[in-house]
This record gives structure tokens, C-alpha cells and sequence, in this order.
């Protein structure tokens, strides 16, 4: 490419939108480049934008705001296909991968592996928690579950571990084998079965428990003085905003909190503005406020109201999707984008 | 040629502006054949697909079906029908030309993912947010960064060899050039990138069953196969022999890492007695820390533990593991570690 056409191309640039966005985005060659005039140094240096205006500007109520939360505890939900396909991969896997090495784990001739044989002439698979599948032999290429199986499921495949952790594998048999088992059977370890995906909190919609929607992060709203739902917060006195944030934390929730503050910057902020500018004591008319909210996480403990400092009426955890519908539409959109999707 | 196209451009650009109206509204009566066929595509997802006829569905039995498809007749011989992956590559004119590894028919296939790790999971919503806000420097708008200068240094000298040769790296011995830290954004946020668990077994030379009881253990504990390494050099205060194997490694990457790491953090070190912690000298100051495991430690394992009696007791061998993170300094790695629940004790190495 030369000059010439560098230029036409420029001109022609300049008089509309007619080339085409490739012709007129391609990096120009080392050549034409170096040809080019050089930027001034003055202009690639530092550049911060000034700060003191002449003109008086509105000012703002700076407040402190405290995101508090508590992280998810449990995994998630899988979408229907990606349970699905884990369990795809799961059978492929019984497929391509070498025999269990079954001498190397019980010792021939043992009530454990007896106990194995029996199990594996059941489920035909070295793995516990996808089904009835046999990954060797003619048959093994039916490995898709039919409509409405539930190996799928996580529940299904946690209730088959459980299953296999209690069971001998000779409930069904009768006979001295399975007399033996069953005597085998009371000298195993108890164990204990996890708790539910779903607690009690969940089903009483209990919104001030933290034991609830364990899949999402919860997070602290109270209802102030007027009435309105809202992350606690507090006008800024002469402190830093996170010396102000653990202030508002025990003065909002009492100290039977555990709480950690994540950084020492602001997350988000949110800006209000008054309907009628409001004059301080100080002679500033203020136009509105902006609160800045530093993220914190609870460890243990609950919020507690009794008597908290900031006139707090009411509590409550909620996660992303109940927020959206217990604030105002304006906060909302202001805080929305700090909030975490799980 | 855009020279002789000029004119006519010129002159459609600046006409643009003069064109009747219609040409604008145009593209809101326009109807294309796909603004019929847009109603007719279906926005259901597999899982509403119009439901199976009850009976069909109970009665449906794939191998009973197959099983009277093939009655009576013979199948064809499979082996001469089916495409098989060469064992080797002969290049990329050979008319026998390998799979993708994708392909499940390929030999280098390995299936997964089979979960979703709770680690990851737990990166995913909590750390990852946590160390950007911990992490996180503010900049004024307009701020530009100062520009790194060559960190490289020149050859000088007379000699024209020098012209074009590559820089020279850092004075001194053993001194790398170390990396930049870059500000932190949501795109550069550190992540466990892979895990490598070495064990290192010099018995091995007398008797190589310590290396195989080693590579068992290791495979059993990280569920990838292990790689096995000869000595480099000759160390005579080691009694090290240049060319033999003494040492192997597993290499785990996303889910096996996960997994590796969850099993470590809550059930085995959770089990060490008066375990301190992770020294606080680990890391290498690129973002890679380490540690050791005694071979009493390691058999705390829960794959170990299961069958503790099929390996011999002398030859459990001790491992050192290096979490392997794309964070640029110790003190970022350090920081998503010790998010991840490994506890530091010791003097910092920053």
C-alpha cells in the first residue's frame, strides 16, 4: 500500500461512510507508520483530570453503607442437561477406562469381597452412582437413560452411595451367605446422613434465618426510619469509610456478629438526590446524598436490632432475586450490578 | 484504483444527505423471507419436548429391540466396517489420518467433566469477587500508567554481532526476569491454574519397587497417571546417579485439580497432628506455592487409607505439591490460597 492510496483513502473517509469498515481498520504497514508524524510526548504522559473547580459545585451528603453477606454454602442446582451430561461422560468413562483392579482392594476370598461380587452382579459397574450400566461386552452401547430415569439426578446418586455404604448386597438372598452378611452388617460404622439441599427456614420462608437458600448469597437489608428497605448505612463522621462500615455493622446489628470486611474500598455506590436542597449547619446547600458501600461477609452470629443506634425497624436476608422486588426501583438499578449473580 | 473510484464516491457521500426520505423509512417495510419463517421456528428447549405416548414409553426396551432386529441374521463382521484410529502419525500427506481428540472413537480421548467441583463452584461465587475487592487499586480517570521501559539490556560492545541479536537477560546468577504486575481488573484475577504432586524416591536406584509403590500411591491419590524422571546430574552427597529414575510427578489440571485440592483441604490436613500449616517461605514469586507431606501424612488419604495393608509400610514415600497459580507475586498467590483454606505460618515471604 502507498502513499497515494493512504491519502485517497483518508480523503474518501472524510467525505462519508461509503468504504467498507475492513479497508478502512487495516493497520497501516511499518512503513506509512514511521512516515507518519510522530505524536508529541506531552500528550502520552500523565494526564489526571484537574480537581478543584472555581465555579461552587453541588454538594452531597457522603454516607457509609455496608453490603453485608453470607456466601453460598452448598453447590448449586445442575441444569436438567448438565446432569445429564455428567452422566453421559460418567458411562463413556465405565467404557473407555481399564478394568477395576479388584485383588488390589479386597483380598480373595474375603466376606469384603464377597460382598463386592454380590454388588457387582447387581449394579454390573464398578461406579455407585450411575445405575445399572455395564460398560464392557456387546451390550455396551446402551448407555443412554430412558424417559423419566432418575440416575441423572443428584439426589438419586447420593441415595445410591448411602445405599451402598449400608447395605451388604444380600438383603434379597436367604441362606447361610446371607446370614453371615447380615451379622457382618451391625459391625459396620455408623454414619451420619447429610442434612437436606433444603432446610426448614426454606420451607417456612423465614427471610430473617440464615439458614436459608443455601445455593445464594444472603444479604442484609433493614428497614430504617422512614420505613424503607435498604443496605445499612450511616452519615460518614471524621473517619474512613471502613472504620465508618465496622461502625454501622455493630451499631445496625449488635455485636453478636462474626463479620469480616473484604477490602478496604467501596464496591458500589448509589445516589440520591432531594427533592429540595437541604441547608447544613456548616451554611452547604446539599443537593442530595452518596452512600458507599464496602462489602463485608458474616462468619456466624445473627443481626440483632434490640437497641441498634441508626433507628433500624425491621431485618431481613435476601438473596439477588427477592432484593430486587423488596427496594425501591432506583436503588435497585444503582445496586444491582455490586450484587452477586449466586 | 480507489484513485479512479474517488469521484463517484465523493459524490455519493455528499448526495447521501440530499436523497428523498423514503430511502430512510425503507428498511421498515422491507420483509425478507426470513421475517416468515421466524414465527414458524420453535423456541422450546429439549426439556419441553411434546411428551411420549405413555405406553410407548413404559414399553420402550432398546435391547429387546435390538435383540429381535438381530435374530436369525447374521450382523456383519464390525471390525472391517469400523474406522480405527492409526497407533501412529505419519504425517500430514498419510491418506490414515488421526481423530480429533474430541472424538470419543480416538485413542487419545478422555471423557469428562463428570461434575462441577465445589471448589470451583466456591471460586466462581465467592473468592474471585472477595481478592478483586481486597486486590483492588484505584486510578483517577485519565490515568495512564507509566510506560515500562526495555527491561532487557542491550549487548554493547565493537563487535557487529551484536546488531539484531536478542537482549540480554537480568545480571547475575540465576536471576530471571521477574513479572510485571499488572493493575487488577476482573480479567486478571488469579486462579489455580494446575497442581503438581512430586515425590522424589532415591531408594529407587537400589530397588525399583520404592518406585512403583510411589507412582501407585500418587495415582491413587490424584487420579491422573504419573510421569517418572531421571536424575540429571551426578550429586555424590545424595548418592545420586546421573540417568536413573528416581522421581515422579502428577500433573492435575482443572477438575482433577479441584478435586485433589478439596480432598487435601478438608479431609487429610484437617487429620495431621499438630500440623502448622504451610510455611510461610513458600513461593517462588511467581505465583507458585509449595509444600511437603511426610509419608505419615500422606497416608491419611482416603485412597490410601482403604487399602493401607497393599502397600509396603517402608516404602510409602513423603510428596511435595505445587499449586500452580497465574497470580504474579506471593502475595496474591498466597492470597487465593489461603482463600481456598490453606493456613500460612512463619515469617511471609513477600
Amino acid at each position: 500500500m502507498n502513499a497515494g492510496q493512504q491519502t485517497t483513502r483518508r480523503v474518501a473517509a472524510r467525505a462519508g461512510q461509503s468504504i467498507c469498515r475492513s479497508c478502512r481498520n487495516t493497520p497501516r504497514t511499518y512503513a506509512t507508520a514511521a512516515a507518519a508524524a510522530p505524536t508529541p510526548e506531552h500528550a502520552l504522559g500523565q494526564h489526571i483530570p484537574p480537581v478543584a473547580h472555581s465555579s461552587p459545585s453541588p454538594s452531597y451528603a457522603v454516607n457509609a453503607g455496608v453490603l453485608l453477606s453470607r456466601p453460598p454454602q452448598i453447590t448449586r442446582d445442575l441444569h436438567p442437561f448438565e446432569a445429564a451430561f455428567f452422566l453421559y461422560q460418567k458411562r463413556l468413562n465405565e467404557r473407555l477406562a481399564l478394568p477395576f483392579t479388584r485383588y488390589f482392594y479386597f483380598k480373595a476370598r474375603t466376606p469384603a469381597d464377597r460382598e463386592w461380587k454380590r454388588k457387582m452382579a447387581q449394579r454390573l459397574t464398578p461406579a455407585r452412582d450411575i445405575g445399572r450400566y455395564k460398560g464392557y461386552g456387546e451390550e455396551a452401547w446402551n448407555d443412554e437413560v430412558l424417559v423419566g430415569a432418575k440416575e441423572s439426578e443428584l439426589q438419586w446418586q447420593v441415595d445410591r452411595l448411602l445405599e451402598d455404604a449400608e447395605t451388604t448386597g444380600a438383603e434379597e438372598d436367604s441362606g447361610v451367605a446371607a446370614a453371615a452378611a447380615n451379622a457382618a452388617k451391625d459391625e459396620r460404622e455408623a454414619f451420619e446422613r447429610p442434612p437436606g439441599r433444603e432446610t426448614e427456614a426454606d420451607r417456612t420462608n423465614d427471610t430473617r434465618s440464615l439458614a436459608r437458600a443455601l445455593q445464594r448469597t444472603l444479604y442484609l437489608l433493614v428497614k430504617n426510619k422512614e420505613g424503607r428497605w435498604e443496605f445499612p448505612q450511616d452519615r460518614l463522621r471524621d473517619e474512613n469509610l471502613h472504620g465508618a462500615a465496622q461502625r454501622i455493622i455493630t451499631a445496625s446489628g449488635g455485636p453478636n456478629m462474626n463479620t469480616w470486611l473484604v477490602g478496604h474500598v467501596p464496591i458500589g455506590h448509589f445516589q440520591h438526590t432531594y427533592s429540595a436542597p437541604i441547608t447544613t449547619s456548616t451554611g452547604l446547600s446539599e443537593q442530595g446524598s452518596k452512600t458507599f458501600f464496602l462489602k463485608a461477609r458474616i462468619m456466624a452470629g445473627q443481626a440483632n436490632l434490640k437497641d441498634n443506634k441508626l433507628g433500624l425497624q425491621d431485618f431481613k436476608w435476601l438473596h439477588k432475586d427477592e432484593l430486587k422486588s423488596a427496594v425501591d426501583g432506583d436503588y435497585w438499578r444503582q445496586i444491582k450490578n455490586m450484587l452477586a449473580e449466586r | 484504483m480507489a484513485l479512479r473510484e474517488l469521484p463517484y464516491r465523493t459524490a455519493t457521500a455528499l448526495c447521501r444527505d440530499a436523497r428523498p426520505t423514503v430511502s430512510a423509512i425503507q428498511p421498515l417495510f422491507r420483509r425478507n423471507a426470513s421475517t416468515d419463517a421466524a414465527p414458524e421456528v420453535e423456541s422450546t428447549s429439549f426439556l419441553d419436548a411434546p411428551a411420549k405416548p405413555e405406553e410407548a414409553v413404559k414399553d420402550f426396551d432398546p435391547i429387546a429391540r435390538s435383540r429381535a432386529r438381530r435374530r436369525g441374521k447374521k450382523q456383519l463382521p464390525p471390525s472391517r466396517y469400523q474406522y480405527r484410529e492409526p497407533k501412529y502419525y505419519r504425517g500430514p500427506l498419510h491418506p490414515h489420518q488421526p481423530l480429533p481428540v474430541s472424538d470419543p472413537a480416538s485413542r487419545r480421548f478422555q471423557p469428562g467433566p463428570f461434575g462441577l467441583p465445589r471448589l470451583d463452584q466456591t471460586y466462581q461465587s465467592t473468592i474471585a469477587q472477595d481478592i478483586l475487592a481486597m486486590t483492588y487499586q484505584h486510578y483517577p480517570p485519565g490515568y495512564r500508567a507509566p510506560k515500562v521501559e526495555q527491561r532487557l539490556r542491550e549487548w554493547q560492545g565493537e563487535s557487529p554481532y551484536y546488531k539484531g541479536r536478542p537482549l540480554r537477560g537480568p545480571r547475575g546468577k540465576g536471576e530471571v526476569l521477574r513479572l510485571l504486575q499488572e493493575p487488577r481488573t476482573f480479567r486478571n484475577i488469579p486462579k489455580i491454574t494446575k497442581v503438581v504432586v512430586h515425590s522424589m524416591v532415591p531408594e529407587a536406584m537400589q530397588d525399583s519397587a520404592n518406585m512403583h509403590v510411589a507412582g501407585m500411591i500418587l495415582q491413587a491419590i490424584t487420579n491422573v497417571r504419573v510421569e517418572s524422571h531421571k536424575a540429571k546430574h551426578n550429586v555424590v552427597g545424595w548418592g545420586l546417579r546421573e540417568g536413573r529414575y528416581v522421581s515422579v510427578t502428577a500433573t492435575l489440571e482443572r477438575e482433577d485439580a479441584s478435586h485433589f485440592l478439596e480432598k487435601l483441604i478438608d479431609v487429610v490436613l484437617p487429620r495431621i497432628k499438630e500440623w502448622k500449616g504451610v510455611p510461610g517461605s513458600s513461593g517462588d514469586g511467581h505465583g507458585n506455592i509449595s509444600f511437603g507431606l511426610t509419608p505419615d501424612q500422606l497416608a491419611l488419604f482416603p485412597e490410601i487409607e482403604v487399602n493401607y495393608d497393599a502397600y509396603p509400610p517402608k516404602m510409602i514415600p513423603g510428596c511435595h505439591i505445587t499449586i500452580i497459580t497465574d497470580a504474579t507475586s506471593n502475595k496474591d498467590a498466597r492470597l487465593l490460597t489461603q482463600a481456598i483454606g490453606l493456613p500460612f505460618y512463619g515469617k511471609l515471604n513477600d
